[in-house]
């Protein structure tokens, strides 16, 4: 078959299926979610939708438990956050030094991103095990504490652990796009500034920093973002608990949706969650330049 | 570098790396140790008494068709969530890499109206977390008679690939010099031809990055398949192994057992990819 398409038509023609995609896949789900969030769904009665106006709204503002869920997740992404930027920051400079074998510190350091959250979640219950775990053996028998912790089954330890495995997962991130950025500072800046007698903490700051501070910025907004939303990991390792302890908006929203049958209240959560994550958007925009042509990508 | 340097460069970055990787190491421990050596206190570092029994069980443990009924043990699907997880993957990989690389491709050639949005959608679909997708997508499957089948998570997880995968095609494309291609076009070949001669071989380390990390998004994802499934049969390998805690006993063997099952093929993968890696992150098309 001799197809004689022009230009123009192969364009279309190749813009076509993400066309579609975006249609089903992206603009779709939204925009029922946005409309579930204006009616009373009940998915065991799906043929009755009342209209209910800002009442889901309402619901999920005047409920405490919304509001426990949002401080808790900004103490979970503030801190994952921070911690894998300064880590990530600090191994990305380690691996950026020229030493033979570093091609497999580079591979083993980065493999947990890689792992799937389940496995993470199922070895931190493991490892976290407050009456077996090997963690609580090792700091007793190092003699940092003097009883066993229960980890998962205490507030403050259990949001400590599930913060531990975000930073463990996610640090390689912060990890890749540093070391990536890093590879593209000019060796000659290090040069002239050993030239003129700078030490290493001073090409540290002089250098290193200013160049790497645009793509950190990137990093971290993108960071808080996802943090922010993120569901399996807190879901798969503490089920939101002890109690309601480390619940986030994402829980919340499930939790709503499946265990309350409560769609609209559940997508009035997400919609909320949604616009959040625009405002950060804005930021990411902002902050990244992204858009302007020299720049774009 | 001075030689004292590099030893104290080694010796951290030595220890750094045992602390990474010491959950899998205690993973690969534990899935080795017999039942009676789990529960011991002080643990010990290497099970004294290796056995494969674990795998033994998961690998081995009985078809499910050889043994249907209610007193089947969950681990008895094991085999068959793999399956069920490598199909979804593969699926879910092949159309949105497919739908990704078409107009990563026009939008880097062609002119036409409303270009300069797509940058901002793809970012805007890679941002909305998967918890905001899956219910308005479960419904619409609900209303399909989708639900519980295959086909419906494949779906679902290209809603989660699609974005970033557009996204590290629109990157690469980019990259790719045009110059060849008009030469081509120049000496009279069609611009279909020249997409399958030219550009589809020089996108090819493209397609396998944005492919491998497809692959890890879909093969990871826990929600989709938690929301979309019900039936033991069809579940993919991340929600099936949530079935090994129900009941008041946990077998930690099993469980450390199907996470290094679980985590190989990624691993495998992930050799393949790490000098795509850092490229594809540069490119900023990475979910996580």
């Amino acid at each position: 078959m001799k197809l004689r398409l022009s230009d123009r038509q192969v364009g279309v023609l190749f813009m076509l299926p993400l066309i579609l995609a975006v249609g089903i896949f992206l603009v779709w789900p939204i925009a029922e979610a946005v409309r579930l969030s204006f009616v009373r769904y009940n998915p065991l009665r799906p043929d009755d939708q009342p209209f209910v106006g800002l009442d889901n709204y309402l619901f999920v503002l005047e409920d405490p438990l919304f509001w426990e869920s949002f401080w808790q997740a900004i103490v979970w992404t503030g801190w994952s956050t921070v911690l894998q930027a300064v880590i990530g920051v600090g191994l990305a400079l380690l691996l950026h030094q020229p030493l033979k074998g570093m091609n497999a510190f580079r591979g083993l350091l980065l493999f947990p991103y890689i792992v799937p959250t389940v496995v993470i979640a199922l070895n931190w219950r493991w490892l976290f095990n407050s009456e077996i775990g090997i963690v609580n053996h090792l700091l007793l028998s190092a003699g940092i504490i003097d009883d066993k912790i229960a980890w998962l089954s205490t507030p403050n330890m259990a949001m400590a652990s599930a913060i531990m495995l975000n930073v463990w997962k996610y640090t390689p991130f912060v990890v890749i796009v540093v070391l990536a950025r890093l590879q593209t500072i000019p060796t000659e800046l290090y040069d002239a500034a050993k030239v003129d007698g700078a030490g290493v903490l001073r090409r540290f700051r002089d250098i290193t920093l200013p160049q790497l501070a645009e793509v950190l910025a990137v990093v971290i907004v993108f960071r808080t973002i996802w943090t922010f939303n993120k569901f399996e990991e807190i879901y798969l390792l503490t089920r939101g608990g002890p109690g309601t302890s480390t619940y986030n908006l994402a829980l919340y929203a499930f939790d709503q949706s499946i265990a309350n049958l409560r769609m609209g209240v559940g997508a009035a959560a997400g919609v909320i969650m949604l616009l959040l994550l625009l405002a950060g958007s804005m930021l990411y925009i902002r902050v990244s330049g992204f858009g302007r042509e020299d720049k774009a990508a | 570098m001075r030689p004292w340097v590099a030893a104290i460069l080694y010796a951290v970055l030595g220890a750094i790396t045992f602390v990474v990787c010491f959950p899998l190491l205690w993973a690969i421990s534990t899935s080795l140790k017999p039942k009676d050596e789990i529960f011991r206190w002080p643990p010990t570092l290497w099970p004294e008494h290796v056995t494969l029994d674990a795998y033994r069980e998961l690998l081995f443990g009985g078809s499910v068709a050889s043994a249907p009924g209610a007193g089947v043990p969950p681990s008895a699907y094991f085999l068959t969530w793999f399956g069920n997880s490598i199909i979804v993957s593969v699926g879910s990989t092949i159309i949105s890499i497919t739908v990704a690389t078409l107009a990563a491709y026009s939008l880097t050639r062609f002119r036409f109206w409303g270009q300069r949005s797509v940058p901002y959608i793809a970012i805007l679909g890679y941002m909305v977390p998967s918890v905001i997708f899956v219910f308005p997508m479960f419904l619409t499957m609900v209303s399909l008679e989708l639900t519980d089948t295959l086909f419906s998570l494949i779906l679902g997880y290209v809603c989660i690939t699609l974005p970033f995968c557009l996204w590290l095609m629109w990157a690469f494309f980019r990259g790719v010099p045009i110059e060849i291609e008009e030469a081509a076009l120049v000496d009279g070949a069609t611009r279909l031809q020249v997409f399958r001669q030219i550009v589809l071989p020089v996108a090819l380390p493209g397609i396998i990055a944005a492919s491998i990390f497809s692959l890890i998004v879909s093969w990871n994802d826990y929600l989709f398949g938690r929301v979309f499934m019900n039936s033991m049969e069809n579940l993919p390998l991340t929600v099936g192994v949530m079935h090994f805690f129900d009941g008041t006993h946990v077998d930690w063997a099993l469980m450390m057992a199907s996470s290094v099952l679980m985590t190989l093929p990624m691993a495998i993968l992930f050799g393949f990819m790490q000098r795509h890696l850092v490229a594809g992150f540069g490119a900023g098309a990475v979910k996580g």
